[in-house]
């Protein structure tokens, strides 16, 4: 289906994220070109993920390290860092951002005649792993940047038949 | 009276952030964390308004409203969704439903509350109110010891109303002339940097107030106390009626 390759993700994804960064965490986003993968996937790190299927089938993955990731929660939750208690206090905030710019998007998609199903978020963590794209129709990659830290957003998008 | 509002959301962080949202306001906030525990807890509580999310695991938020409507007793209580989904005909299909608001994630606690504000009135709390109720599940009375048996899992929102139950519980112990307390953390499943925290304040509070406190902990937990400066010269006893003994 080569209907997808015409709709602008671009300039949704990237409003998309920046508001939901904006708004729910108090942190504002710069567009980074080209994206700077290797400050967001380096050591340890999370990738948040959610999928979509439908018309369309794809996924729309946010990575960012660890330390991050421990910024991000403690912003969301109105703490310190030293009180962020466990990891899954970080998954569920990763997931929730993830979810957030992931439903943005499956709502456009939806809206461009794509109609399509939201799966709920999940989490990678590790280091040295990296997600490779494989038959995809798109593969978009976003940077932003926060002070010195990065995200990499990354959608993938492939249309059914 | 109290509002109640049931906030039904699988991400956690989402709950803490309607309940801290409402925390000002004269209101009770109930959660679950997907729809068929919504639903339980719409029959159970029966709350004045419902927050709800549409993608969660177990039963959607979309399937939850449908046996909301579907019954005579709930089907009157008014919903705000608040979801990240905005697709145009996704909003149509469910408003159609009956839904009182539809919101859409990113959101802020304050546009939360002025939706809320549109359907039905959110009352300020009083000087004369506690900010919050302060839960007492977490004590027991053996004799004329009080017992804090801390939950099993420890993480900051335990902590804040740990700590929060501890405070009043202490201003209570004075008045009834109780001065002894244990602590046990033996059903915790894991050993955190909250944890920790929460015995080092639990043993500050108690100090302070002249409560004598001993600790009862597993032998794991007894060796990972030791691992921490604050924690490691704390006596630990493995049951209760041990600490009974000590105190």
């Amino acid at each position: 289906m080569s209907g997808i390759h015409a709709v602008d993700l671009k300039s949704f994804v990237t409003d998309s994220v920046k508001r939901v960064f904006a708004t729910m965490l108090s942190m504002r986003l710069e567009s980074e070109e080209p994206p700077d993968r290797t400050s967001a996937t380096t050591g340890r790190h999370f990738v948040g993920t959610v999928g979509f299927a439908g018309a369309v089938i794809g996924s729309v993955n946010i990575s960012v390290t660890r330390e991050f990731a421990q910024t991000m929660t403690a912003a969301m939750l109105g703490m310190s860092v030293e009180d962020i208690g466990s990891d899954e206090e970080v998954n569920d905030v990763i997931g929730e951002v993830c979810n957030m710019v992931g439903g943005d998007l499956k709502s456009r998609l939806c809206d461009a005649g794509f109609i399509c199903s939201l799966s709920i978020p999940s989490i990678t963590y590790g280091e040295s792993f990296r997600i490779q794209p494989k038959g995809w129709d798109r593969h978009d990659q976003y940077g932003f940047r926060n002070s010195h830290h990065s995200v990499l957003l990354e959608v993938y998008v492939k249309g059914v038949n | 009276m109290a509002l109640k509002v049931l906030t039904v959301d699988d991400s956690k962080t989402i709950r803490m952030i309607v309940k801290k949202a409402f925390r000002p306001y004269n209101c009770e906030v109930v959660e679950a964390e997907n729809g068929v525990e919504g639903l339980a807890a719409a029959i159970k509580e029966k709350p004045d308004l419902i927050i709800l999310d549409i993608t969660m695991p177990v039963m959607t938020g979309i399937e939850m409203l449908d046996r909301l409507k579907s019954d005579a007793g709930l089907k009157n209580i008014p919903v705000i969704m608040l979801t990240a989904e905005s697709g145009k005909d996704n909003v149509v299909n469910i408003v159609q439903k009956g839904i009182k608001d539809y919101m859409v994630k990113p959101f802020k606690g304050e546009d939360l509350l002025e939706r809320v504000g549109k359907i039905m009135s959110i009352e300020p709390r009083t000087k004369e109110e506690p900010p919050e109720k302060k839960p007492m599940k977490y004590f027991t009375q053996i004799d004329d010891i009080v017992v804090l048996k801390l939950p099993a899992k420890v993480t900051r929102p335990e902590t804040v109303e740990v700590e929060s139950s501890l405070q009043s519980k202490i201003k209570d112990m004075a008045a009834a002339q109780l001065n002894r307390m244990i602590l046990d953390m033996g059903g915790v499943s894991e050993t955190n940097v909250s944890l920790i925290k929460l015995v080092i304040t639990v043993f500050q509070h108690c100090q302070k107030a002249n409560v004598a406190i001993k600790l009862v902990a597993t032998s794991k937990q007894g060796e990972e106390l030791k691992g921490f400066q604050e924690t490691s010269q704390i006596t630990v006893a493995n049951q209760i009626g041990e600490a009974k003994a000590m105190l």
